[in-house]
């Protein structure tokens, strides 16, 4: 048994270095391919630029704008194929499109390099031409990746396998060291294509697994699963399904944040994003871009909203909690449906109702005399009709818990304490209150996670209005992504945060009921 | 108390319950007047009562069509449906099995678990939006349904795990050790006799995730952008998203998508509550 375990240790290290390493030779042979074809077409260019021969394997084109059209017109080509019209016709080389599109591209944004994404390996590089509406657009031929080291891979992972076989045989602290080194090997055909991270990790994994099987806890968690392995087999589909589609993902996004992403190319900077984040992105304190003023922002936001809708929840369920209240029913009814109606269309409801001169919002205040308002002309109105659409949301939750707990308070204790004179004050906050708590901590908990999350809300309703100083920090998170032009790296980091951030709340939340309860 | 402040503090309390189901009406009834009533323009007057009566915006709705002839409506109706169908059984299907372990069995790891089904349901989506997005652009899944139904599985599953968790737990422990004493296999237990009798927890459970599902926006807006893969979310925002917004195909569109989920809802909500502090109790 214990001469076999090694070996055991070894085959699950083995399944999963054997992921990292297939994953880093894949990325490094993409690498390569990019970095070499780029290079082709970004010399390209600037050996045409300084009008010296281009080399023979790149095809240069010059595509110039028609004057006063927004289409491109007659095209040059280097070797020369004579001017034309690009597309237009029935028989146009499909590649015209791309042309047009490169074009666009340089004369909107500016000169870029790019591997097109029709897995051709084929990499594009522009220039516009100074003083002309010509864009230079170099193609490189069709590139193929180098074939991938299956043989290298096989050996590292066979003479891994002979390693911690030899080691089966010795006494325990050699036994774990051969198992690291054996586990450690398979880091070699990632060592010689130069994936050092990749390799960081492996020859990390080794070490942990050496000492995890060192200690006996490898072991330990073996015998753990035989006789859990009813319950394991059970919970396997979730948890497997949970692993691959959220573990992984999340991972990811967390190791995403430390890159840079522009024009479909990543590079690696470091904390640089979190640095940018928590410094405020050179934007004074109160720029709407400021993280700090963003956290400001959603920490009121989730304030006043968990505020009112515990008021209003509350209040509403004590009317109706009352033993002579008529049509208790019918109230309830209706007073849940914002709950019934999907987040979305609410949201658009009351953009709705909000917006323009002549919304229903204005038209009401004018029928009672007062003057219109522009709600998304300032901040403060803005926020408001954030926190209104919101609290017409989220009230219904409330009052329904705040309903369940009130029912459940046996009404013997309300008579005993109107026989002892209690006045109706010293009733509530002696007897409703103390038996509200326990439902409502719950809710209030989860109503301020929903709250501090609440994307449709503020991205439907006020869409960050004015200048994007409504916005709270899972919007912004977005428009990182996917309305500032790309900046996943930023996106990523910046969920980073706001999942540290809940987890802290979380952990200092449960001290401090944890220490409630011990009062 | 007196009867006399009785009566005042009755005529208070109804008072403060209309103005509030006023309030909590007023919206709806302007959306359903407008999906009746001609004209782009949503609530020229403040009045929520309609004074016309049209059929125009349905009709413009169903017989929306694209370039190529498709109509689209259906076409979005269909894939909210997949979408959510899928959702609904690969969310249950996958989730029995570990609700049912999560609940009878103790093992090391268990509580982990528990404490992670559950961060994962309350943590929002949007968190892993962008690495999800970046993966399924790698995976050439964005602008489908099976990307979608992918995503959705990843609140999907921890929902009805934490769901059905509950429903198990209120299952007597009984019958399982008298079939166990029989000599029932814990496969057998489970299939025969628990799965049977969770019957009506599986249902409740997976019509709330079909319902999730189905009202879900934001992840359908970022990752379809092919009008022909939208979902009903996408195409009752892009109808008034753009730069010409038309209310009135807003309206009309909000009403035939959340109606039907609505009546869902009144039908259900008694066991969301329990269901959802139940969670948070014990998280």
């Amino acid at each position: 048994m214990t001469g076999r375990s090694p070996m055991r240790d070894f085959a699950i290290a083995a399944a999963l270095t054997l992921i990292i390493a297939t994953g880093a030779l894949l990325a490094a042979r993409q690498n390569a391919l990019r970095d070499e074809q780029l290079g082709l077409a970004t010399n390209a260019i600037s050996l045409f630029e300084a009008r010296q021969p281009l080399p023979t394997d790149v095809h240069i084109t010059i595509v110039q704008t028609a004057r006063g059209h927004a289409d491109f017109a007659p095209r040059r080509t280097i070797p020369a194929e004579g001017n034309r019209q690009l597309g237009g016709r029935a028989d146009a080389p499909l590649l015209d499109k791309l042309f047009y599109d490169a074009a666009g591209t340089t004369l909107r944004t500016g000169p870029y390099a790019q591997l097109l994404d029709d897995e051709s390996g084929r990499a594009v590089a522009t220039t516009r031409l100074s003083g002309t509406n010509e864009v230079a657009i170099a193609l490189t031929p069709v590139g193929r990746v180098a074939n991938f080291p299956w043989l290298q891979l096989l050996g590292a992972l066979t003479l891994g396998g002979l390693l911690a076989a030899a080691g089966a045989l010795l006494p325990l602290p050699a036994r774990a060291a051969m198992l690291g080194a054996g586990i450690a090997v398979i880091a070699m055909p990632v060592l010689v294509s130069q994936q050092w991270s990749a390799a960081a990790a492996i020859g990390g994994f080794a070490a942990a697994m050496a000492l995890l099987h060192g200690f006996g806890i490898t072991t330990r968690w073996s015998a753990a699963m035989q006789t859990h392995r009813v319950a394991y087999r059970f919970v396997a589909p979730a948890g497997l399904a949970m692993l691959v589609l959220v573990v992984v993902p999340f991972a990811i996004g967390i190791g995403l944040g430390f890159f840079d992403h522009s024009h479909g190319t990543w590079h690696f900077v470091g904390i640089d994003n979190f640095v940018s984040i928590l410094s405020g992105g050179g934007h004074p304190l109160s720029d709407p871009l400021n993280f700090w003023f963003i956290l400001g922002v959603t920490v009121l936001w989730t304030a006043v909203n968990v505020f009112l809708a515990v008021g209003v929840g509350v209040g509403l369920a004590l009317i109706l909690s009352q033993r002579w209240m008529g049509g208790k029913k019918v109230y309830r009814m209706l007073l849940i449906l914002p709950w019934a109606i999907p987040n979305y269309i609410t949201a658009l409801i009351w953009k709705g109702m909000f917006a323009g001169e002549y919304g229903a919002i204005n038209s009401l205040l004018h029928a009672l005399g007062l003057d219109r308002v522009s709600w998304f002309a300032s901040w403060s109105t803005a926020f408001f009709a954030n926190v209104a659409t919101n609290t017409w949301l989220g009230f219904p939750f409330m009052m329904v818990v705040a309903i369940g707990a009130l029912q459940s308070i046996p009404s013997d204790l309300y008579e005993a304490a109107a026989v002892d004179g209690a006045s109706p004050w010293q009733r509530f906050v002696h007897i409703t209150l103390p038996h509200l708590r326990p439902a409502l901590g719950p809710a209030i908990a989860l109503g301020s996670i929903w709250t501090f999350n609440m994307f449709s809300v503020i991205y439907l309703v006020s869409d960050g209005a004015p200048g994007g100083s409504t916005n709270i920090l899972v919007t912004d998170a977005y428009r990182w992504a996917f309305e500032r032009g790309e900046h996943y790296g930023m996106a990523a980091a910046y969920a980073t945060l706001i999942f540290a951030l809940l987890m802290l709340w979380t952990f200092v939340r449960g001290r401090v009921l944890r220490r409630e309860e011990a009062v | 108390m007196t009867r006399r402040t009785k009566l005042w503090w009755r005529i208070t309390s109804h008072a403060l319950a209309l103005f509030a189901t006023a309030v909590v009406l007023y919206p709806v009834l302007l959306v359903v007047k407008k999906a009746f009533e001609p004209g782009r323009q949503f609530a020229l007057s403040a009045s929520p009562i309609p004074t016309q009566f049209t059929l125009d915006h349905m009709r413009d709705l169903v017989a929306r069509h694209s370039a190529g002839g498709d109509l689209l409506f259906l076409r979005h109706a269909g894939n909210s449906l997949i979408a959510a169908a899928l959702t609904t059984v690969v969310g249950v299907v996958m989730s029995c099995t570990t609700a049912y372990a999560l609940s009878r069995y103790r093992f090391p790891g268990r509580r982990l678990g528990l404490a992670g089904f559950l961060a994962v349901q309350m943590f929002p989506a949007t968190l892993l939006l962008m690495p999800l997005y970046v993966i399924l652009d790698r995976l050439h899944l964005l602008n489908s349904l099976a990307g979608l139904v992918l995503v959705y599985t990843t609140t999907a599953i921890p929902f009805c795990v934490w769901t059905l968790k509950g429903y198990f737990d209120t299952l007597p422990k009984e019958l399982e050790e008298s079939a166990r004493i029989d000599g029932a296999s814990s496969w057998t237990i489970f299939w025969r006799i628990m799965l049977p009798l969770a019957r009506p927890g599986i249902a409740v459970t997976a019509l709330f995730s079909f319902m999730t599902a189905w009202n879900e926006f934001i992840m359908a807006s970022t990752f379809l952008t092919d009008e022909h893969k939208f979902t009903l979310p996408v195409l009752i925002n892009s109808s008034v998203n753009q730069y010409s917004a038309d209310w009135g195909l807003f309206a009309a569109g909000a009403l035939i998508t959340s109606v039907p989920v609505m009546i869902l809802f009144y039908a259900l909500q008694k066991y969301l509550v329990g269901g959802m502090t139940a969670g948070a109790v014990k998280g």
